[in-house]
């Protein structure tokens, strides 16, 4: 008897945790509604009994999943009432009975689980965030590979490129940063530099795998987000040997 | 009929406020035009300061820098491109200003290749660069450069566009 009773144990026990009591009191109560000395919540090592086809071979009792759950919700009401009676009658008569009895509500109570663990679920991601979280994850990506510095407005900074023109050596780019423009994954930096007597403004996708390295020199102190009236003043200002 | 005069009276109710709308914005402009000695409120008129750097196209000056002999050439007519020509591109040029002896003299017609453009020219990385002016170097119609140096940065487009002569003269490659 107890080999055939523990194994619904078996099943229920781990799922029970975070059952609501009223469920557990109501299948106990609906066991212990027929003369039985079963005891829920007694697990011990059983040998394992496929009681899922147990339950399978129940499927032509219950003709419709609402059906069941409306079954569960209408058995747990009135057995509430029975469980004051029930728990005095506790006998060890009619055991296929109780057996089928418990497999029925052994259904019932994985239908009712089911249908618990479903308003733990995850939040539905909306349309509108899709580009963010994609953003977020491809910079991460990005980040992963090679590591990209805080960068300002205002900062002296190096980079070295990899330009598949010129495949040789590595292309390095020196200037203030004139600006920033945050775009998630195209995030972008401005850098202005004198060259040969000629400025030159050059825009740098930060995360591109181009880039092999970012490598801030200074920092000069500037009290705008973008500087480009730099354009305007002597070229001595955008010059950085 | 009473459909015809609606749409008659909303034409002129359609006149009369895009009137009133411009007079509105006058007023503002005049607002702000005395607030930016204030040093307030940048936001509107940085738009408008932002120039918007074009093609190079007909009538456009451009310095020459290379020792070709000329110093400033006028476009007139960009070898390919509706719009006009950018960087990189070749040009039909006519000089306008030269050194008094070089190999071009003034008036000339001369095909030259875009190696400053003050307009943005995006790479295929998605970077883009950007000079501060606008400059040529004279070549033949072969495409290789008439002078003998070249002052000044030059871009990796020309890589492309097989310019290679003017890379090695380069000083610079930007």
């Amino acid at each position: 008897m107890a080999s055939k009773l523990l194994p619904q144990a078996l099943i229920i026990t781990p799922r029970n945790p975070h059952q609501c009591p009223q469920k557990n009191m109501g299948f106990s109560t609906r066991v212990s509604g027929l003369p039985s000395s079963f005891k829920s919540g007694a697990p011990t090592s059983v040998s394992r009994v496929p009681s899922f086809s147990i339950g399978l071979n129940l499927n032509p009792m219950f003709s419709a999943p609402p059906k069941r759950a409306f079954f569960v919700r209408a058995e747990s009401n009135p057995e509430a009432e029975g469980e004051t009676n029930a728990v005095a009658e506790v006998t060890e008569n009619v055991e296929e009975k109780e057996e089928v009895d418990v497999e029925e509500s052994t259904q019932v109570e994985a239908e009712v689980q089911s249908e618990e663990a479903k308003p733990p679920r995850k939040p539905r991601i909306k349309l509108g965030d899709i580009m963010g979280i994609l953003n977020t994850r491809a910079v991460e990506a990005s980040e992963k590979e090679r590591p990209v510095p805080d960068l300002r407005t205002g900062d002296i900074v190096e980079i070295k490129l990899e330009v598949p023109e010129n495949r040789r050596r590595l292309s390095v780019y020196k200037g203030i940063i004139i600006s920033r423009q945050n775009a998630g994954i195209h995030t972008t930096i401005r850098i202005r530099r004198i060259i040969a007597g000629v400025g030159v403004e050059i825009v740098f996708p930060i995360y591109s795998p181009n880039i092999k390295e970012i490598k801030v020199l200074k920092h000069r102190k500037v009290r705008r987000a973008r500087l480009y009236y730099l354009r305007d003043k002597l070229p001595r200002l955008s010059t950085f040997k | 009929m009473a459909a015809g005069l609606a749409s008659k009276w909303s034409l002129g109710m359609r006149f009369y406020s895009l009137i009133v709308g411009r007079s509105l914005l006058g007023g503002l402009n005049n607002n702000l035009s005395s607030l930016l000695g204030t040093s307030n409120g940048i936001t509107c008129s940085h738009s408008l300061s932002l120039q918007q750097r074009t093609f190079i196209q007909m009538r456009t000056v451009l310095k020459v820098v290379d020792n070709s002999g000329a110093k400033k050439v006028m476009c007139i007519q960009a070898l390919k491109g509706k719009k006009g020509a950018r960087l990189g591109d070749t040009i039909i040029a006519s000089v306008k200003e030269a050194h008094p002896n070089g190999k071009v003299k003034k008036g000339k017609v001369v095909y030259g290749v875009v190696v400053r453009a003050a307009m943005q020219r995006g790479r295929c990385d998605g970077s883009e660069v950007k000079f501060d002016d606008n400059a040529v170097v004279l070549v033949d119609k072969q495409g290789q450069p008439i002078g003998t140096r070249v002052f000044g940065p030059v871009p990796h487009e020309l890589r492309k566009k097989k310019h290679v002569k003017i890379l090695t003269l380069a000083g610079h490659i930007a």
